[in-house]
């Protein structure tokens, strides 16, 4: 093999046009990668990189509405212009594409074999296919249907037909960000070991640092539709010289990460008044670091009531004790069986075996567990939507209004025909707290929540198509709190998002815990985001809490196999 | 696969039991007395309870199912009150000439969708001028397709295409009653391509709705397939758009296109009765309209126990098929 590069890009520009804008996508990009080497492409939602992978695949939209320009070349073929009709031929032998969305990018109605034997040729080459992502028990992968596998083991037979025909390039689009924290890195391994046994050269889309330098001999950054630096990758990670790649590393959360200020914010900012918490509460997000000094303030305030307990006497003692010392969240021996049929027979799935645990006023409280432990079940149950087979949950807390449910993905989670404002609205007329309010009463305090949020008031007419992802779980935050709940149930919130927007709504949810004084319950697979929220982290594996840990001493503290496995899975 | 088809098959019977039960009830509470109608209104005390004896109106009602139930078994679907005569005589060349229709009818509300659908998903000029006329058509009742239509085939192009009856040559004495399947038995092209000349009008006249509607369902379908993420990946695989379209698309998009065509076709059946009349063809139709105004029970609860049957049989056929074509459905 030569050591020309197997893609060379030189001086690339693509430009969108829309009916009213023109928005150049990319600019003054030129790379090259080797066979067998992985250069990564990392930067967030927005800043072009995706723009690249669909260049180099050929897959520009032909219909006027884009305009590449500069050179491409591909394996030894010059594919300039970009838009050439030579790539029909390219697209599939010498590039093919890892997707983000395994539970998507494979055509249900057809089994594994029928998809790889078209591009090996024959069941056994299939299986040796299979083989070299590490999949062991081929021949009965073979018969199966997509919805029959794991996310992981699909998007491994995802990059089995990829790499199927040899090519010669590999676009990886983000291909882990739609997994489980806890599969992420054996896919990655799997990817890279497969690519480098096949000798094709691999261009890495990602907008997570980590998981680039787990995987990439390269780095290049991008940002605005430019590659703002590039190196290599460990030189990237360790040294950085660009502010935007130092911030990029700052919303980077690991088992290390400061639990005491907000994440990806430089330094600690100083507000020092209560004026000052109002002033920056009031006003539109960004400035994390001012509306988390403000959250702590209200965190102090809370310290100081716990404090005046001890002091105070009379009502005044007894109404702080009942505030401080009752539990948001009670759940007491709780069981839960689902029943199925499978071949005739009836199969008991005993999923709760007896769960229980407080979650106290103010606290947040991680349950960290494998899919099927049974920690979404009880998150359903501690929410109201799922009713427990025996014992009891009580939600009840100080504030009375119960507990609201976050969701993984947001933008299902929002009526879609209602507009941001009707679903806040909507909220405070079911509870007590709007049952005395006027129409505008209600929709002063839906514009002070989504303030709260970090959101303007001009999208109070969205509708949530309208919106970005993160907004999208802000506006879903902002429903959720709009009456502080007892207890906010945070089912994966953040999976689905960019690294830096993740960053920013866990910021959220921790200052609004500080600053609404509501209990939080978080479910995750993430380590680092559990430990990042939370005061304890409960571990669960098969229907029942194995461990507590504080969060402070996660890394250390935790002793079950599944939690050391958990804790390997956080890529530092 | 084979498990789902049995279990499917069992609650299919379940089905045909309580339509059978349901048809029974609704002959016992129904105002008509048989015995009337069997017997004339003028027949003596003693006539009346000779056939009331006869007609084994005398027996318990659970004896009464039970020789119903025996009887269906064997074919038998009782004595029409009318004719006298025994209903499955009677429905030996109804039922047939029905049958080929509507079947022949599913088949062109196949094509006519599958073609149209291409349409929908091909904007264009002539495509939407297609559209336009086909939706016009599908908005129309069918009577009034059948009857726009023998205007035009029959009349003004000269009868280009035959608008009444079912053959020019008459049925074989030893034929099935399907008429395209007779000529084929024996060895008689022009006779099959005589009767399917036949069918062609009130076929068409019948499938024009279910047609439209059917492509509307493919359509969206394989608008929303070509778009799916795994169209996208078998795009990266190097595959074209047309082998996209047929190798994944049109299998994915099929699923409520199916669903959606076992009940019009069940409906469709309804519809002929109608069709029938205009084109003077000799089916359950006709049969149905004498019941009905003479008042023939026996033979009106015959022809909904098959057209129910019709239907939930295609209904079942269709779920089995469904679950050939998406594993989801068989493998959940």
């Amino acid at each position: 093999m030569s050591d020309a590069p197997v893609l060379t890009v030189d001086d690339l520009e693509v430009v969108y046009r829309t009916r009213d804008r023109v928005v150049t996508a990319v600019t003054d990009i030129s790379i090259a990668i080797e066979a067998g080497r992985c250069l990564g492409l990392v930067g967030e939602s927005g800043s072009g990189k995706s723009t690249i992978g669909a260049v180099v695949q050929g897959i520009i939209p032909d219909d006027g509405t884009a305009t590449a320009t500069g050179r491409v070349t591909l394996a030894g073929r010059d594919l300039t212009p970009v838009t050439d009709p030579v790539w029909p031929q390219v697209r599939g032998r010498d590039v093919t594409t890892v997707f983000q969305d395994p539970m998507r990018s494979l055509d249900p109605t057809m089994s594994i074999g029928s998809m790889l034997n078209r591009y090996t040729g024959s069941a056994a080459a299939s299986i040796a296919a299979l083989a070299r992502v590490q999949i062991r028990d081929a021949a009965t992968v073979l018969k199966k249907y997509p919805h029959q596998l794991s996310g992981g083991m699909r998007q491994r037979v995802m990059i089995a037909l990829a790499l199927a025909r040899g090519p010669k390039l590999l676009v990886a689009d983000e291909p882990t960000t739609a997994l489980d924290v806890s599969v992420q890195a054996e896919v990655l391994n799997v990817l890279r070991e497969a690519s480098r046994d096949a000798g094709c050269a691999v261009l890495f889309v990602t907008h997570d640092l980590g998981v680039a330098r787990h995987m990439c001999d390269e780095i290049a950054v991008m940002q605005n539709g430019r590659i703002v630096e590039r190196g290599p990758a460990d030189q990237i990670i360790s040294d950085p010289h660009e502010p935007y790649t130092k911030r990029l590393m700052a919303s980077r959360i690991t088992l290390d990460t400061d639990r005491s200020r907000p994440v990806g914010a430089p330094e600690a900012a100083v507000v020092s008044s209560m004026e000052d918490v109002l002033k920056v509460q009031g006003r539109e997000g960004g400035d994390v670091e001012d509306r988390w000094a403000a959250s702590s303030l209200c965190w102090d305030d809370f310290r100081g009531e716990t404090a005046a307990v001890g002091a105070a006497t009379g009502d005044d003692a007894v109404r702080l004790v009942s505030h401080v010392t009752r539990a948001s969240l009670t759940v007491n021996d709780v069981h839960k069986t689902y029943t199925s049929r499978v071949k005739g027979r009836k199969v008991h799935n005993h999923v709760l075996k007896g769960v229980g645990f407080e979650i106290g006023y103010r606290e947040a409280v991680a349950l960290v567990g494998e899919s099927g432990s049974g920690k979404s079940t009880l998150l359903r149950i501690a929410g109201g939507i799922e009713d427990a087979d025996s014992g009891a949950v009580d939600s009840q807390g100080v504030a009375g209004e119960g507990t609201q449910v976050i969701f993984q993905d947001a933008g299902a989670s929002l009526t879609p025909w209602m507009t941001v404002e009707q679903l806040l609205v909507e909220r405070v007329a079911h509870t007590r707290t709007g049952k005395d309010m006027t129409t505008g009463q209600m929709r002063d305090l839906a514009v002070r929540t989504l303030e709260l949020v970090g959101l303007d008031a001009t999208i109070m007419g969205a509708r949530p198509a309208q919106l970005s992802g993160g907004q999208q779980q802000r506006v879903a935050i902002a429903r959720a709190v709009v009456v502080p709940p007892s207890v906010l149930l945070c089912d994966e919130p953040t999976s689905a998002l960019d690294v830096s927007v993740a960053c920013s709504v866990l910021n959220l949810i921790n200052l609004l815990r500080h600053s609404l004084g509501i209990a939080v319950m978080f479910v995750t697979h993430d380590l680092a985001a559990a430990r990042l929220i939370a005061d304890r982290v409960l571990v669960m594996t098969g229907g029942e809490i194995v461990e507590t840990v504080p969060a402070e001493r996660l890394a250390q503290d935790i002793t079950t196999d599944y939690g050391r496995r958990l804790v390997d899975a956080v890529l530092a | 696969m084979l498990v789902f088809a049995l279990k499917r098959t069992g609650a299919l019977i379940v089905v045909l039991f309580f339509l059978t039960a349901t048809v029974f009830v609704l002959g016992k509470v129904g105002n008509a007395d048989p015995v009337r109608t069997y017997v004339g209104v003028n027949a003596s005390a003693e006539a009346v309870a000779e056939a009331r004896e006869e007609l084994g109106l005398n027996n318990p009602v659970y004896v009464q199912f039970a020789d119903f139930v025996g009887g269906l078994f064997q074919g038998d679907l009782g004595i029409s009150l009318a004719t006298k005569r025994h209903i499955s005589d009677d429905l030996a060349s109804a039922l047939p000439a029905t049958l080929e229709l509507a079947f022949m009818a599913i088949g062109m509300s196949i094509v006519i969708g599958v073609l149209l659908s291409s349409l929908y998903t091909r904007p264009g000029r002539i495509g939407s001028a297609l559209r336009f006329v086909f939706f016009s058509l599908a908005s129309a009742p069918s009577f009034l397709i059948a009857m726009l239509s023998v205007l035009i085939f029959y009349k003004w192009l000269d009868g280009a295409l035959p608008a009444a009856g079912r053959s020019s040559y008459g049925p074989y004495d030893d034929g099935t009653g399907f008429y395209v399947l007779d000529g084929l038995l024996h060895g008689s092209l022009t006779y099959s391509g005589d009767a399917l000349a036949h069918l062609v009008l009130p076929a068409f006249a019948a499938s024009i709705g279910p047609g439209v509607a059917l492509a509307r369902v493919l359509a969206d379908g394989i608008t929303s397939s070509m778009k799916s993420p795994w169209a996208r990946t078998a795009r990266s695989l190097g595959e074209s758009e047309g082998t996209v379209l047929r190798r994944h698309a049109l299998r994915n998009a099929s699923s409520p296109a199916l669903s959606l065509l076992a009940v019009q076709a069940g409906m469709m059946v309804s519809a002929l009765v109608v069709v029938e009349q205009v084109f003077s063809w000799n089916g359950l139709g006709s049969y149905l309209k004498t019941a009905i105004g003479v008042g023939d029970f026996p033979a009106i609860a015959a022809i909904c126990l098959i057209l129910g049957a019709f239907y939930v049989i295609l209904n079942a056929l269709v779920d089995v098929v469904l679950a050939a074509v998406d594993p989801r459905v068989r493998l959940s």
